[in-house]
């Protein structure tokens, strides 16, 4: 047993000193996909030798714990998956405000002084064609009686880019359509990767709603599954970068948004089958000019967000 | 002697004090426990409380201000909802442990009162659930049971309707949780033993009889401490009811609470306030389980030497061991089986057939080698360290709350059960406001050591409960003796009592190890930046899609965390020479 008091002693002793918080690092915080990440703060140390820390998660968990740590915060740049917290955040006075050099290539609707885009993702169907059901090419498709039980829809409650879609479709066409899915026996499944998983398998046929890029990258090993951008429109989301005013090292986090928007930076974010952020990066996938994109005005849909969520969650709850 | 000296690294001042003053030495030894109990269970379960319940009541707190106290509070209270879910959870919590009980009970008889063949080999079978990450083995049976999943590709059905049901939900949870009661349960009966119900049988009762009003009842202390155990697991379980629960629309208080704090704007006190709520549900399972067990003698370890007597099974000896593959084929086979299916499956869509077979999800976990291999390392070494710090303070903590009559006592025991029932993020929300304040000259925050507090605030539990049930059976006339020799309390605890609990303390640091080393949901939270543990790199790869990743990753940590515990067991027998662990 002394050993074991020894070996404790060790091995908190060993935890103590694997930690590292150096101050002349900076610190990011990024929702996913962590692979996207990793490849940026490798290429970032290599060019200027300064190191970054990343804290990847959800966009959620990402505000949990900038919330938490409000009182005393350590983040330098944050990468979001909804627009909206770049919008909140502004508004909170929180954000110090760039405009990188190389943003002159990104489209005014994917920057506002305070932050700019790492990319950007877009909503699709996506359809498993082992399924044995027909090709969907529209939204309304998956009401239809060939997918009766067979489609999942990510919760607009723990998405973003979902509750911008469900905003958008209903403010195009009401409810119908969602009182349709759900007389066809579609069910909400989880955060997008969660919705997903079943359609891969077979127990699904289609994601209403699936977050293109992870659909893309299962394309490109070999799964099989088909992400289709339905012509009557769909909604992207754009993934704000923003350096927070309580940053120390805000030039070196404004180097790091240089990066990200270089054309080093950007091809490694095509590379995870993002779109680009910016319009000159050649990427092998569709790109916004290929989209047709549903206009949403984000203040009023952002204002009634509550009541779009209760009255989604009575529907799907009945 | 040698076997237990140096139990607790803190001995040093305790043993230097009764050396000075052996008069005083009896006193020294209970003031002693009672300081490192009272101040452990302070900085590991207190102060994260009371962050909580201080953001519960001031919503700017995580700003550092004090603004509009009880703002919150009306708000998440008169939430409509609120009753259907808290009525939920606790319906959830007793069907788990009803069904946990079902498997767990009966298997514990078995092997707690006779020859099982095998009975190591089963042990380390049973532990092998535990060593499932709660979330990998739902993703586990719902890519089994769900339409074209395995089952179906293997036998041409499936099961979907029953998984995705309040049943189906408590049967997987059940299967994760009925360990605790095996393992609690199956220990107190061997220490309660054949020697009560045989003076019942020589009295005239029939078998049945003797074990119904004799054995059970006496056991009764294991039960209701693995019983209250799984309710408090299942009411803070995430993972399985927000995957299965969601589809059946059985909304429960932790899903609620992540919601709260996944969703922009984050509402800290409402989650706050709902934890609390959860709190106050495990904190009254925790006082039937008191006035259960209050108010009777469970001392079955008395001074008198007694052999083991197990009983042969007889003609049950097959039944029984059909009963015990069963229960291994479904709660460690299966899931098993669906993880090492998924990981060496090129594809998803590609399911059971042999090209579709490969060995690359493997190979890049051992491409991906420093990341892979630092989470790893990090995983199990806050295991380890987590089984031996929560361990200790367990059991110096069940101690004082069972053998002294020190006031505060009743606070102590409040304060192990706190976190029994508090959800892993709530634990990391109270962690981060508590120990990120720009004053604290030096803080755990944003070091590896931030992790060890959460895993042994919301493991605490575990060794405490399991030590309490196995000292209420010790007869005081053990300690009487020792003392009347001239024994202090201290060389009474480490001599007498500690040897005598280390079976059940041993037993809930294996738990506590499996746990620690997986653990997900606090750990995403509180992880220092850059730092990966097992359970968060399983999350990132499933998080991007790649399921096959993810799952080759949990299959290496299962073996691994598997063999790690009966490693450290060998060493230690080898060392000690002590033959009553386990």
């Amino acid at each position: 047993m002394m050993r074991v008091s020894l070996f404790a002693a060790a091995a908190v002793f060993g935890l103590a000193l694997s930690s590292s918080t150096a101050m002349a690092d900076i610190t990011v915080y990024t929702a996913g996909p962590a692979s996207l990440i990793d490849d940026l703060a490798a290429g970032f140390t290599a060019k200027t030798g300064v190191k970054v820390n990343v804290f990847q998660a959800t966009t959620g968990k990402v505000m949990a714990r900038i919330e938490a740590e409000a009182a005393n915060p350590v983040v330098d740049v944050l990468i979001s998956a909804s627009w909206d917290t770049a919008t909140d955040f502004a508004k909170r006075g929180w954000l110090v405000p760039y405009t990188s050099p190389n943003a002159v290539n990104v489209p005014d609707f994917l920057k506002t002084d305070t932050a700019v885009a790492q990319g950007v993702s877009a909503l699709a169907i996506a359809w498993n064609p082992k399924s044995g059901t027909p090709k969907p090419a529209d939204w309304s498709d998956l009401a239809k009686p060939e997918y009766k039980d067979l489609v999942n829809i990510p919760d607009p409650a723990q998405s973003g880019s979902a509750f911008e879609l469900t905003a958008a479709l209903e403010a195009r066409s009401g409810w119908k359509l969602f009182d349709d899915l759900k007389a066809n026996g579609a069910i909400v499944a989880g955060a997008n990767a969660e919705a997903l998983n079943p359609v891969l398998q077979g127990a699904k046929a289609a994601v209403f709603g699936a977050v293109d890029y992870i659909s893309l990258a299962g394309m490109k090993k070999g799964e099989s599954i088909d992400v289709i951008f339905p012509a009557s429109g769909t909604v992207i989301a754009p993934r704000p970068m923003m350096i927070l005013n309580w940053s120390k090292q805000q030039d070196d986090a404004k180097h790091f948004v240089d990066y990200v928007l270089s054309d080093e930076g950007q091809a490694k974010v095509a590379a995870t089958a993002l779109m680009p952020a910016r319009t000159d990066v050649k990427t092998d996938r569709p790109l916004i000019g290929d989209l047709n994109i549903l206009k949403i005005d984000t203040e009023a849909v952002y204002s009634k967000r509550e009541e779009t969520l209760a009255k989604f969650a009575a529907i799907f709850a009945k | 002697m040698q076997a237990m000296t140096g139990a607790s690294t803190s001995a040093g001042p305790v043993e230097a004090r009764s050396a000075t003053g052996k008069s005083r030495s009896g006193e020294g030894g209970h003031s002693a426990a009672l300081w490192i109990a009272a101040t452990g269970l302070l900085l590991v379960v207190g102060v994260p409380f009371t962050f909580i319940v201080l953001q519960a009541i001031f919503p700017e707190l995580g700003r550092g201000s004090l603004a509009a106290p009880f703002s919150s509070l009306g708000k998440t209270l008169f939430d409509p909802l609120l009753p259907r879910m808290a009525l939920n959870t606790v319906g959830l919590g007793v069907a788990v442990a009803v069904v946990s009980a079902l498997i767990g009970v009966p298997l514990a008889v078995f092997r707690g009162l006779f020859k099982v063949p095998g009975a190591k080999i089963w042990d380390a079978l049973m532990l092998v659930p535990f060593m499932i990450p709660p979330y990998i083995a739902t993703l586990g049976w719902i890519m089994t049971l769900q339409p074209n999943g395995y089952l179906q590709q293997l036998a041409g059905f499936n099961l979907a309707p029953f998984l995705f049901s309040l049943s189906g939900m408590a049967f997987v949870m059940a299967l994760n949780c009925f360990p605790v009661i095996y393992f609690g349960v199956s220990r107190t009966l061997e220490a309660v033993g054949g020697r009560y119900s045989d003076v019942g049988r020589v009295f005239g009762a029939s078998p049945w009889r003797a074990f119904y009003r004799i054995t059970l009842p006496l056991s009764a202390p294991g039960l209701a401490a693995s019983l209250l155990l799984v309710f408090a697991m299942a009411i803070e379980e995430y993972g399985t009811p927000a995957a299965l629960g969601r589809h059946a629309g059985f909304e429960v208080l932790v899903t609620q609470i992540e919601l709260r704090v996944s969703d922009w704007p984050i509402d800290l006190p409402g989650a706050s306030i709902m934890a609390l709520t959860l709190v106050l549900l495990s904190f009254g399972a925790f006082l039937v389980q008191r006035r259960v067990l209050s108010a009777r003698n469970f001392q079955t370890t008395g001074g008198k030497p007694q052999a083991i007597n197990k009983r042969p099974l007889g003609p049950l000896k097959v039944p029984v061991l059909m009963f015990f593959a069963l229960v291994a084929f479904l709660a460690a086979g299966a899931p098993l089986f669906a993880i090492l299916a998924t990981a060496l499956s090129r594809t998803i869509s590609g399911g059971l057939v042999l090209d579709n077979l490969t060995l690359a999800n493997f190979i890049s976990i051992y491409d991906d080698g420093a990341g892979a291999l630092k989470a790893l390392t990090l995983s199990l070494s806050l295991g380890v360290a987590t089984a031996i710090v929560a361990g200790l303070l367990g059991a110096i903590a069940a101690y004082v709350a069972v053998k002294t009559r020190s006031r505060g006592r009743f606070l102590l025991d409040v304060l192990t059960i706190i976190p029994n029932a508090l959800p892993g993020i709530v634990v990391a929300i109270g962690l981060v406001l508590a120990w990120n304040q720009p004053w604290l000259p030096v803080s755990p925050y944003n070091t590896s050591l931030i992790l060890l507090l959460a895993y042994c605030c919301i493991l605490l539990p575990q060794p405490v409960r399991y030590t309490t049930a196995a000292l209420h059976q010790i007869g005081d006339n053990l300690e009487a003796a020792a003392r009347v020799f001239g024994a202090s309390r201290m060389v009474v605890f480490r001599r007498i009592l500690l040897p005598l609990i280390a079976p059940s303390l041993v037993a809930s640091m294996l738990l506590v190890f499996a746990v620690a080393a997986r653990e997900l949901v606090a750990s995403l939270l509180v992880a220092p930046v850059g730092t990966h543990t097992v359970a968060s790199f399983i999350w990132r790869q499933f998080e991007q899609g790649s399921i096959g990743l993810g799952m080759a990753m949990a299959f290496v940590t299962i073996v691994l965390t598997t063999l790690v515990p009966f490693a450290i067991l060998m060493l230690l027998r080898r060392v000690g020479g002590n033959d009553a662990i386990l």
